[in-house]
């Protein structure tokens, strides 16, 4: 089987590059999904679950950093970056490798040998990366959504987050779930993960994100699969294989 | 055993004035003295302002060894000449009383000048109390003149105080006023010359500031230039381009060169024309247009009229590059950038609008209080004071509007 591939780049003629020279490189590989920001990275690797990631460091939405912390073990990445500058401590932590843009097809080469060496072993974990101290981003302090807007017929309706059961992926919206009500917001969830405190609300699937303290009970389904019974909601939320982490001990 | 005891004082003398001098020529010479009385003097003179610091050593290095001798032989001479000139006038005071007095007076008038001179920014401020210590001086001087010329004609001192108060107290006013009045007069001339100086400095330090913030703004160009996400991603797009053997990639490259040309050329003049200006940011947002694609869109409007306006060199380009790095680069789906400019009959205003996410946003430190707007608003307020502003608000719709608006200067440079 190919190995499936993973590549995230804001600027179109460096993705080109890379999409050119990963083909020529390493032909066998299968590029599952071409990421044009940090949240369709996150949202991509969430749908196609690849084995490699390339990750250029700034995007828009969340950075490469965020991304890879939040793929933790599950893939093998490959930072591509202009500045060296993060990328080392990226590096240190746990990335297979790191490229420096224009990246040039001998240094190509050297990763991909690299990363094939390691594609046997399981990835190392890159879930502390944003802990360590000199990886962050400067000046990139998240900011908190305490408010969500959500337009019914000619009202706006605003929403406090906290009161949020969950929110549930509806392509281009977003539902979002409180207890006595709902509302369709025109956002995609992927838009909105960046903007929610990760400590309060957690991603179970790549469609779905819970409150936490609305969490009831969560049950095992079979050996793979869990849902969460949400206090207040009928509905059962399936969690995917990604995070069912999230509950084990 | 005198020689011995006098080449040990004299040994010690020369040490300290040796290390005095070098404190005076370099206060950082301090740290080396053991701490004691010499070190407290020593810091005294460390304390002083550079420049009196500066002028005492060079008074000290004169005034060395026998110079010095000279100088208060000289003293006591015309002092002792002051006291015989009087006591042939006033025989009844006594030779030795005039002696001693006149020499306090000289003495004291001596070192009062010297201090003033030296340090009369530290004195200075309080001429009250220095008149009224100066008087105490004379006071003491005249009571142990008149102890001595009481001892001389077989008095006690009680005795002498009570039959000649009234003299021993015009005496010392009188002394006190023949020393005050030199001192301040001295003194209020040295803070004149001061003030003067003062004055020259500050005007040499608001230059040595419009300087440092010109420079700074030549740093800040130069580190955008070869910014290594600018340039390295600037790089890979020409390379990317050239090796599909797009005819873009000649196009993407003449504006690199031409913003590297047109930078090169505003670095070096500290006003430039609008027209001018303007090429310098058409060539900037080509090339990041030609590296965004689709993600970035720009409009630049400049009235024909305003093409030979100038302007500070530097400022709109750090506008649309903050533009550029708070509003575009971190937006999903990018944005837009308008730059505009509009003339008044004497003002002259430029806008910088973006559509990004606006001030509050998470990305960056907040577009206000970046290095690259602290160092526009310095330079401006150098070049015009309150004539000139720089504004970054929040747009109305959207992203943030930057305004900087200056006299209208129509003259060429």
């Amino acid at each position: 089987m190919n190995t499936t591939v993973l590549i995230a780049e804001d600027e179109p003629l460096m993705r080109e590059r890379l999409l050119e020279m990963l083909a020529t490189a390493w032909p066998e590989a299968r590029i599952v999904k071409v990421a044009e920001n940090g949240n369709d990275a996150w949202d991509g690797f969430l749908e196609h679950e690849p084995q490699v990631v390339f990750l250029d460091i700034r995007m828009p939405g969340l950075s490469g950093l965020e991304v890879a912390e939040r793929i933790g073990k599950s893939a093998h990445v490959v930072f591509v970056t202009a500045y060296d500058q993060y990328a080392v401590d990226a590096f240190d932590s746990g990335a297979v490798d790191y490229l420096l843009k224009p990246v040039q097809a001998e240094r190509l080469d050297k990763a991909l040998t690299r990363l094939r060496q390691r594609l046997a072993a399981p990835p190392a974990d890159m879930g502390d990366l944003l802990r360590h101290p000199r990886s962050a981003l400067p000046g990139r302090a998240p900011e908190r959504l305490k408010w969500i807007k959500a337009s019914a017929g000619k009202q706006i309706r605003l929403i406090d987050v906290q009161d949020v059961l969950f929110f549930q992926s509806d392509t281009k919206y977003t539902r979002v779930v409180l207890a006595d009500s709902e509302a369709l917001v025109k956002i995609a969830l992927k838009d909105l993960l960046g903007g929610l405190d990760g400590e309060r609300f957690w991603q179970i699937h790549r469609g779905t994100v819970v409150n936490v303290t609305a969490v009831a009970a969560v049950e095992r389904i079979d050996a793979e699969r869990m849902e969460v019974i949400v206090r207040g909601s009928t509905e059962r939320l399936p969690v995917s294989r990604t995070f069912t982490h999230l509950f084990r001990d | 055993m005198w020689s011995n005891i006098w080449s040990k004082f004299s040994g010690l003398y020369r040490a300290l004035e040796e290390e005095q001098c070098q404190v005076l020529a370099d206060p950082g010479y301090l740290e080396s003295i053991k701490p004691g009385y010499r070190r407290r003097m020593a810091a005294r003179l460390a304390a002083m302002p550079p420049l009196e610091r500066a002028r005492l050593l060079a008074f000290c290095v004169k005034y060395r060894g026998r110079p010095l001798w000279i100088k208060l032989m000289q003293i006591v001479m015309v002092s002792s000449l002051c006291a015989l000139l009087a006591y042939g006038l006033f025989p009844q005071l006594g030779l030795i009383t005039l002696l001693v007095v006149a020499n306090v007076i000289g003495a004291g008038l001596v070192v009062f000048m010297l201090l003033v001179y030296f340090s009369h920014s530290m004195m200075f401020g309080k001429p009250v109390h220095l008149v009224i210590f100066m008087m105490m001086c004379a006071s003491v001087g005249g009571i142990a003149g008149a102890a001595g010329g009481a001892a001389e004609k077989g008095f006690t001192f009680l005795q002498a105080m009570e039959q000649k108060w009234a003299v021993i107290i015009a005496a010392t006013f009188a002394a006190g006023l023949l020393i005050a009045i030199p001192v301040t007069l001295m003194g209020a001339i040295r803070n004149r010359q001061y003030k003067k100086f003062n004055a020259t400095l500050e005007l040499e330090a608001e230059r040595h500031r419009a300087a440092h913030e010109l420079s700074e703004s030549r740093l800040r160009l130069l580190h955008a230039q070869i910014e290594p996400h600018f340039l390295f991603n600037t790089l890979g797009a020409v390379q990317q381009l050239a090796e599909k053997g797009a005819p873009d990639a000649a196009r993407l490259t003449a504006s690199l060169i031409a913003f590297l040309r047109a930078s090169l050329a505003e670095m070096r003049s500290e006003h430039v024309t609008l027209g001018a200006d303007f090429a310098l940011l058409e060539a900037y947002l080509q090339v990041m247009k030609a590296r965004l694609g689709a993600r970035l869109d720009y409009t630049l409007d400049l009235p024909q009229d305003l093409f030979q306006v100038t302007i500070p060199s530097m400022m709109l380009l750090t506008l649309v590059e903050n533009a550029i790095k708070h509003g575009i680069e971190p937006s999903l789906q990018g944005g837009r950038i308008e730059v505009a400019a509009v003339a008044g009959a004497a003002r002259l205003q430029l806008t910088v609008r973006d559509s990004g996410p606006g001030l509050g946003s998470a990305h960056g430190s907040p577009p206000g209080s970046g290095h690259g707007l602290a160092n526009v608003r310095a330079r401006l307020n150098l070049l015009y004071g309150d004539a000139a502003t720089l504004t970054v608000d929040d747009g109305e719709e959207c992203g943030v509007v930057a305004v900087l608006a200056l006299p209208l200067n129509r003259e060429t440079t």
